[in-house]
Formats: structure tokens, C-alpha cells, sequence
């Protein structure tokens, strides 16, 4: 057993002294992200100069604070413990700020105009809870090794604040063209659904591809993409939901429908819409980058990631473009045609991508068991034989953890938890290493093994 | 003999390659969706004249004022279509849509312009259960129809009806 010569374990994947090739092209990536949204926010001022154009000016501040302080969180996890307190405070400040200007910004100059700040707060508080329910199950669906929440949170954020505001100029310029060109009807409507699928999936999968470039070590496989992907999805429809919400009580209130409509469009994009919508299209982007990031050929690699934005695309453009093709009767019998329609529609996306989530899951377990086995024969004691089956199976972790809690209360339970994280983090080191699909140096796993032992001092075995 | 195990990645690749083909089909069936509706090469050269948007008076059924792109939700109003200076042999009509993309106001079709008149006050009826207009967007199109579809807009005005 080597000895541990420093108070602080170190993070759990080393980098290698010299970034890979993806760091320059998500810095590309970034730029490109960046010039855009500058880009956009000066047109929809000097061209437009409508009140909502001008949010994208003012709120590029915001942008530019939530983008730091999210770069400068992320990175906190990566630093030593003593420096890591410093960093991660100067985040939350930032990303406070930004968070808040961007509120002010938004309520202020968009949905006050429409509905006032009350009924905007409302209707964001109303978003709220449906909105962290989504990101939990979405975020329990990695049985093996669950997503850290500070990334899911950054994905739910980019499609929220970041993803939003990248769609702002390209939809305006591609819908008031189609408006003054087109014939109005169904060619019309199949062209903004064009726009949408294709202008808001590929905003959407940039954070994804960002996440899939950057935090490598914790992008594993097809898995981790859905995660991530539907992360995003659940960030852009909470605003996207507000916007229609607050838009819809400022058209009917006057009718004295306003609650009601903005209701029914909570229920359709919170409650029915919550997994049927933009959490399944941009999970198909995260599934395309999760398949690639363990596929051994760049030209497979390549296919997969563009399968990934096509479906996404595709699936988006399906509800946009033939929604009204089932129209929903004005009757009771209205809301079981709701539940239908979507289902009909989104449905076959959905199963598609819990049967890629399913499989993935399966092929995951498979190769962690097959790597607990392996650590198990070296003899390094991290994993133990007696361990395997229980590290196999998801539900005898949380009972071996809830046995913890019985005997020791919540620290044990704790302490246990962090054992099991430990050991599957390196059981996915070593299946990445062996599948040859990994760019840490082998001390990393080396670290992972230490930092297993050292945590197994505090838990005693099965 | 040993043989290589299979890597269960390529079947969820392949799974991947089976979804996007059928993306591809969807986004065709748009694209063919697209083209049906919006034919290329249907340009005919008219152009009808929209004499104006105005503020409405249905008791009389004529227009009040002057020109106007804005409206409040309360008011109700009519674009002014003036057929004469079209072609006697197309098939016309003209619709008001809504924000929402409802039709809200329609005159014709008629197999010749003449048969709508020298001229038509086309205005947006309030959809029955509401009290006023509803805001946004309007679009007023002046269209050539071809086998009941129309295929061209001759004309076109937006105005908006302000919350």
C-alpha cells in the first residue's frame, strides 16, 4: 500500500502536464459562442430596437458573468483543497451577480412589459419545482456513477440563460424573412419549425459539446451524454415555459382567461412536456457524444455526433411543424387529446432515447463489473472479491450504505457512499484505460486506488 | 480458434445510425412538406394593391381614418383591397392571420378578381368567446390560389394590435 505524503487527497483525475488537442477546439468552440452572442445582441439593437431586443445587450454582461463564474467553479473541483474555498467563492459572487442581472434584465424589460414582475415571479416559482424534480431524476438515471451536481446545474444554466440567449437573432432574422416571403399556413409553419429545430438544437448541444470537450473525465459514455443533454433541455424549457406563461396571461388576462392560460401552459411544458420536449431532443445530442466518446474511429466518432444533433433536430421539427395537424377540441374531452397528442408525438422519441439509456446503463454495469473483478485479482485491496457483487448492483450499494446508517448514523453512511464513489471511479479509469479511450496519465489511476484505500481506513469491510 | 469479444458500443452506434436515418426521412417528409406548400416558380409578375389598414366600423360596414399599422386590442379594423389592377384570369383571395396563425378575416376566393368586386373591406372578425382582438402580429395577404391552395402571396401588410 503506498503511502499518502499529503493531508489533502488530490482530484480524483489528475490532468496530464500538457491539455489535450479538444481544450483548443473548445476554446474555438467558446470564442465562436462568445462573438456570436456580442454579435447578435449589437444587431437586435441597432436594427430592431425593440424593448426585448435591447435584453440582449444589457444582458450580455450577465452572459459574460455567469460564463466566469461557472469557468472559475468547474475549475475550483480541480484545485487543492486550501486554494478551492478561495475560487469557489469568487464563483458563487459571480454567478450571483450574473444570475441577478440577468433576472433584472429579463423581468425588467420582457415579461414586465408583458405581464409585470409579480406575475413573472410567479410564474418562475411555479417553474421552479418541476424544473429541480426533472434535473433529480434525471441526474438518478446514472445508476453507476451519478453526474456531480455543480455540472448538471452548469448544463441546466447554459440551456436556461446561455442557449436562449444564442437563439434570440437567429430566429428573429429567419422568422421575419419567412413572414414577409412566405405564403402563411403549413409552409410557413414548416419553415419555423425548421428554425427552431435547427437553430435551438444546435445552441442547446453546445453546452453539451463543451461538456463532452472540457470535462472529459466526467463524460463517460452514452449515459453521461443523455444526463447532460437532457440537463440542458430542462435549463432552456424552464425559460422557455415562463416566456410562453407570461406571454399567454398578458394576451387572455384582459379576457379574464390569463391564469388559465398560463396554466395550461405550465401543465403542457412543466408537467406533460417536462421529459417529452427539450429534454429528449438535446438527450439525443448527449447520447450522439456519449456513443462517440467510446467509439475507437474519428470517422464513427463524427457520425455518431451528427446522428445525435439530426435526431434532436428532427424530433423538434416533428412537434413544431405538425402540431397542428391534432388540433385540440375546445371540450373536456380536450385534455385527453393533450395527453394523446403528445404522447403520439413525442412518445417515440422519448422510448428511443430510454432504450439508448437502458442499453447504456446495461453496457456500463457490464464493463465496471468486469474492471471490479480485474482490481479485485491485483490484490491492491482497493476492491475486495467479497465487494464485487455489492459494487455490481445499485440497490445492494444503498443497502450496504443504509446497514452503515443503522450502526453509525449519517457519517457512516457518508463515509460509505464515498467509498463506493471511489471504488467505481476507478473501476471507470481502469475501463477506460483499457478500452483505450483516455487521455489521464496512468498516476491518475494510481491516485483513484490510493484515495480508495485511504477512505476504506474510515469503513470496515462487508 | 478465439475470436475478438464484440463491443457492445457498436450496437448502441448502430441503434444511433437506425434513429437518424429515420431523422433524415422526417426532416425530408419536411422538406417535401415545405415544397408542396410553398411550389417554386409560381411567381406571376402581379402584385395586388393593398389601399390601406383602417379602423373599422361594422355597424355600417365601412372604414373610418387614416392608414394605420397599430391598433388597440379594442379597436376593430380592415384592410382595403383594391383587385383592379390584377389579371382577369387568377384565382384570388384574402385572409387576415392572427399572432397565433389563425385565420381571423377572409374575402374570396374568387375564380376572377372581378368577381370580388373593384374593391373589398376585409376585417378581422374577433374570434367567437373573446371580447376584443387578441395581441401581436396580423398579416394581411392578398393570395393567388392554385387547385384550392394558395401558392403566392400578390400583397402583403402587418400591423399590430397592441396589448
Amino acid at each position: 500500500m503506498g503511502t499518502s505524503t499529503y493531508t489533502t487527497p488530490p482530484a480524483a483525475n489528475p490532468h496530464p502536464r500538457l491539455r489535450p488537442g479538444r481544450y483548443g477546439i473548445a476554446i474555438a468552440v467558446a470564442a465562436v459562442v462568445v462573438i456570436t452572442l456580442i454579435i447578435s445582441s449589437l444587431l437586435n439593437y441597432v436594427y430592431l430596437d425593440t424593448i426585448p431586443a435591447r435584453t440582449s445587450l444589457y444582458g450580455l454582461l450577465a452572459v459574460a458573468l455567469i460564463a466566469l463564474g461557472t469557468y472559475i467553479g468547474v475549475r475550483a473541483f480541480t484545485r487543492e483543497r486550501a486554494s478551492r474555498r478561495k475560487h469557489l467563492i469568487r464563483a458563487a459572487v459571480l454567478l450571483g451577480l450574473g444570475t441577478l442581472l440577468w433576472l433584472l434584465v429579463i423581468d425588467v424589460f420582457v415579461f414586465t412589459q408583458a405581464a409585470g414582475p409579480l406575475i413573472a415571479a410567479l410564474c418562475a416559482l411555479a417553474c421552479l419545482p418541476t424544473t429541480a424534480f426533472g434535473l433529480f431524476v434525471v441526474r438518478r438515471m446514472d445508476r453507476n456513477e451519478k453526474e456531480p451536481w455543480r455540472l448538471v446545474l452548469v448544463a441546466a444554466a447554459w440551456g436556461a440563460i446561455v442557449a436562449t440567449s444564442l437563439v434570440i437573432w437567429g430566429e428573429t432574422i429567419w422568422d421575419q424573412v419567412a413572414q414577409h416571403t412566405l405564403v402563411p399556413g403549413p409552409g410557413l409553419d414548416a419553415s419555423t419549425a425548421f428554425s427552431a429545430g435547427l437553430l435551438e438544437e444546435l445552441a442547446k448541444g453546445l453546452a453539451v459539446v463543451l461538456l463532452f470537450l472540457v470535462m472529459r473525465n466526467d463524460f463517460d459514455d452514452v449515459v453521461d451524454g443523455i444526463v447532460y443533454g437532457a440537463a440542458v433541455g430542462l435549463g432552456f424549457n424552464f425559460l422557455e415555459s415562463i416566456a410562453y406563461m407570461t406571454n399567454m396571461y398578458a394576451i387572455f388576462s384582459p379576457e379574464g382567461y390569463g391564469w388559465a392560460a398560463a396554466g395550461l401552459q405550465w401543465y403542457g411544458r412543466q408537467v406533460l412536456g417536462l421529459f417529452f420536449g427539450h429534454a429528449t431532443y438535446t438527450a439525443f445530442i448527449g447520447a450522439g457524444l456519449g456513443i462517440a466518446r467510446q467509439l475507437p474511429k474519428k470517422r464513427h466518432k463524427a457520425f455518431a455526433i451528427v446522428s445525435g444533433f439530426l435526431i434532436a433536430i428532427a424530433g423538434h421539427f416533428s412537434w413544431d411543424a405538425w402540431v397542428q395537424f391534432f388540433p385540440i377540441d375546445n371540450t373536456l374531452f380536450g385534455l385527453v387529446e393533450m395527453h394523446l397528442r403528445t404522447l403520439i408525438m413525442t412518445g417515440p422519441f422519448t422510448a428511443a432515447v430510454i432504450a439508448l439509456l437502458i442499453f447504456g446503463i446495461r453496457h456500463e454495469a457490464m464493463g465496471l463489473t468486469d474492471q471490479f473483478l480485474k482490481e479485485a485479482a491485483t490484490g491492491s485491496g482497493a476492491i475486495l472479491l467479497d465487494e464485487v457483487p455489492i459494487l455490481s448492483s445499485p440497490w445492494r450499494r444503498l443497502k450496504q450504505r443504509l446497514r452503515a446508517f443503522q450502526s453509525g448514523g449519517l457519517r457512516a453512511y457518508l463515509e460509505v457512499a464515498r467509498l463506493q464513489s471511489a471504488q467505481l471511479d476507478l473501476a471507470m479509469e481502469r475501463w477506460h484505460r483499457e478500452r483505450q479511450e483516455i487521455d489521464t496519465p496512468l498516476e491518475a489511476e494510481d491516485a483513484l486506488r490510493r484515495r480508495v484505500i485511504e477512505l476504506r481506513h474510515w469503513v470496515p469491510a462487508p | 480458434m478465439s475470436s475478438a469479444p464484440y463491443d457492445q458500443v457498436q450496437t448502441l452506434y448502430r441503434t444511433l445510425l437506425v434513429f437518424a436515418t429515420v431523422a433524415v426521412l422526417i426532416l425530408a417528409v419536411g422538406l417535401v412538406e415545405f415544397v408542396y406548400f410553398e411550389p417554386p416558380g409560381q411567381t406571376t409578375g402581379a402584385k395586388a394593391r393593398i389601399v390601406g389598414v383602417y379602423v373599422y366600423d361594422p355597424a355600417t360596414g365601412t372604414t373610418l381614418g387614416t392608414d394605420r399599422s397599430a391598433f388597440g386590442r379594442s379597436e376593430e379594423f380592415a384592410a382595403v383591397v383594391d383587385w383592379s389592377g390584377l389579371p382577369p384570369n387568377l384565382n384570388v383571395d384574402a385572409r387576415w392571420y392572427d399572432g397565433f396563425g389563425t385565420i381571423v378575416g377572409r374575402v374570396g376566393p374568387g375564380s376572377r378578381p372581378s368577381e370580388l368586386g373593384t374593391s373589398s373591406v376585409v376585417p378581422v372578425i374577433t374570434p367567437p368567446g373573446l371580447h376584443h382582438n387578441l395581441p401581436g402580429q396580423y398579416t394581411f395577404v392578398v393570395e393567388r390560389l392554385q387547385g384550392g391552395l394558395p401558392v403566392e402571396v400578390l400583397a402583403r401588410r402587418i400591423v399590430l394590435v397592441e396589448r
